[in-house]
């Protein structure tokens, strides 16, 4: 036990790590003097070559989806066609929609959730061997493929041999359509997501409860703060970027939510949970449409650059 | 009294909580040692009467899935390498090196906002590259896609692991009389073998497990990752139960001993390598 506690006992980097990068980038230029301008070189050296080959390796999808938007089948110029049919689909809308309540439904449970249960745990265990055994259990749905996942939760929820509904059967219940009847699915496959990610909110928030000074704490008590005061006024205070960097994972995730649900539910019933990249999926390779989709997927790339930029301000991370 | 009631439910929600989190998973492997026979009882069973391994003999060998796990295999050993090496190649610079810090944070920055990007948007024009290039349906395509992917996680996972080395540690041979590649081979990557380690495992999960971009540049067993086998069955043999929960488990099983080997670096892997494990 003595490894997996070792494990459990969590403590964290600050949020923001102790950088040795820009800010401590002066003190070794002046420590370097002399090889300043050769050292120079000798980075720009090894990193350009190799990193400029990334760069246009993850850059031509862009230029060329931007290239096969403005094509036809044919290769013909054909200007914004693709990008007005593209745009003025209504199921693109639909999709959006899906994908917003989808993300309103499946954030806030998750944050709330795991912010909950790492107070609980942070609170009530004290045990450094019972909090491993939460700390390796938390970590076992994150780390499993999202493909295995849809299984495990196909067996839960299919109708007549699915364990939840054969429960009901045999109880004198109706069955329940959990993936199949429209208002439920969404619902359904949120719940898959948050079984997966409330515990990596949770492992976030529990780490980060660790860094909280403990005089603060005990101040506080001693003060007769209540335990709500001591979360709102000390903990919620250290917590903050955590929360921001969570929310900022978690919202990536959801923009791109597929695997689980297209073993799940396929997109349905009817386009009930069909999310962006489940749309744009079947407008490329269901419709081989691949000069709409080449549209969609510049608009995507573009908002969530876009949406890249703004987020990362907030981000506590040394990106700046 | 009151403090005790509530410290009892507290311990109620903790232990219900687990089982939540933990009930489906076992459930799967249940099912995966389940008979046929057993399978289609009117009350399913809640742990195998009869557990037989069967399940897992048919999906690898009759439906043979063995040559599928050897292309996850193969794929997900070759793009971490190839992931690993760029990214050290990266890192060393903008963390060892007096790289201005502009150009240090737009690389990071650049690789960080990788994550933002839906995969399928990126694969509709690779889509259209690897079939240009006939490598549709070829594992090459894979090991590239993959490495261009899943190395923004390598690059932020290593700059962590890297610039936690001291300055001084370096700067100490280079004082002695090594150049810098010695300093590299003699300080630095052993100092940093644990953090090579740990990346290498996180980004080999990643690729493990990766769906989407398999699911759509493979077409036969041939180059099919598991995962995509996995998917076959789940959609075309709902009935075959027990095989399709034998499949999940394999799924399952390597990421989860790769995790529980480097479980103080899952988190990291996860936040970009923003929150360290002390």
């Amino acid at each position: 036990m003595t490894a997996g506690a070792s494990g459990g006992s969590i403590g964290t980097a600050p949020a923001v790590p102790p950088s040795r990068g820009p800010l401590a980038l002066p003190a070794r230029i002046r420590s370097g003097w002399l090889h300043r301008s050769r050292q120079e070189r000798l980075a720009l050296r090894l990193l350009l070559p190799i990193f400029g080959l990334v760069f246009v390796a993850a850059t031509i999808p862009f230029i060329l989806a931007v290239v096969r938007a403005l094509t036809s089948d044919t290769g013909q110029f054909i200007g914004a066609d693709n990008f007005g049919r593209a745009l003025s689909n209504d199921q693109l809308l639909e999709a959006i929609k899906q994908t917003g309540v989808y993300g309103l439904v499946v954030l806030p449970t998750e944050i709330l959730l795991g912010l909950g249960l790492a107070l609980l745990v942070h609170r009530t265990v004290r045990s450094r061997a019972l909090r491993a055994v939460i700390y390796v259990a938390a970590m076992i749905p994150i780390v499993i493929p999202q493909v295995a996942v849809g299984v495990v939760f196909r067996l839960l929820y299919i109708p007549d041999y699915g364990l939840i509904n054969a429960l009901l059967g045999q109880t004198g219940h109706d069955q329940i359509l959990w993936l199949s009847s429209p208002p439920l699915a969404i619902f359904s496959v949120a719940s898959v997501d948050i079984w997966q990610w409330t515990p990596f909110v949770y492992l976030i928030m529990f780490a980060g409860l660790q860094t909280v000074p403990p005089e603060s704490v005990e101040a506080a008590q001693l003060d007769g703060a209540s335990s709500w005061t001591q979360f709102r006024h000390i903990e919620l205070f250290y917590l903050r970027p955590l929360l921001l960097l969570v929310f900022f994972f978690r919202l990536a995730d959801v923009l791109r939510v597929f695997d689980h649900v297209f073993i799940l539910t396929g997109g349905g019933p009817g386009t009930t949970t069909e999310f962006l990249s489940l749309y744009l999926y079947r407008i490329a390779f269901r419709f081989s449409d691949l000069g709409q989709a080449s549209a969609l997927a510049v608009v995507v790339m573009a908002f969530m650059t876009v949406l890249y930029t703004v987020v990362s301000r907030f981000l506590p991370a040394d990106t700046t | 009294m009151a403090r005790i009631a509530t410290r009892a439910l507290t311990w109620v929600i903790l232990i219900v909580a687990l089982a939540i989190f933990v009930f489906p998973l076992y459930y799967l492997i249940v099912t995966s040692l389940k008979s046929k026979a057993e399978l289609f009882q009117a009350i399913p069973t809640l742990y195998p009467h009869n557990p037989t391994i069967a399940p897992y003999f048919s999906v690898l060998f009759t439906r043979q899935f063995l040559g599928l796990l050897f292309n996850s295999v193969i794929v997900g050993v070759s793009a971490t390498a190839l992931a690993l090496a760029i990214a050290f190649a990266i890192c060393y610079p903008i963390t060892r090196l007096p790289v201005r810090p502009g150009l240090r944070s737009f690389v990071l920055n650049w690789a960080l906002s990788l994550r933002f990007l839906p995969p399928i948007a990126v694969v509709i024009p690779y889509f259209t590259i690897v079939r240009t290039l006939g490598l549709y349906n070829q594992i090459p395509a894979l090991v590239i896609v993959y490495t261009i992917f899943n190395l923004p996680l390598a690059i932020w996972m290593l700059k962590g692991f890297l610039e936690q080395i001291p300055a001084e540690v370096e700067e100490a041979a280079l004082v002695d009389g090594g150049n810098r590649l010695q300093a590299f081979r003699y300080v630095i990557l052993p100092l940093a073998s644990t953090g090579i380690l740990a990346a290498g495992i996180i980004v080999f999960a990643f690729d493990w497990a990766e769906f989407l971009f398999a699911f759509i540049l493979t077409a036969t067993p041939q180059s099919m990752t598991f995962p995509v086998g996995v998917q076959g069955l789940v959609t075309q043999f709902e009935i075959i139960w027990n095989d399709m929960a034998a499949g999940g488990v394999i799924a399952i099983l390597i990421p989860l001993i790769l995790m529980l080997f480097a479980r103080r670096y899952v988190i990291a892997g996860l936040t970009f390598g923003v929150i360290r494990e002390k």
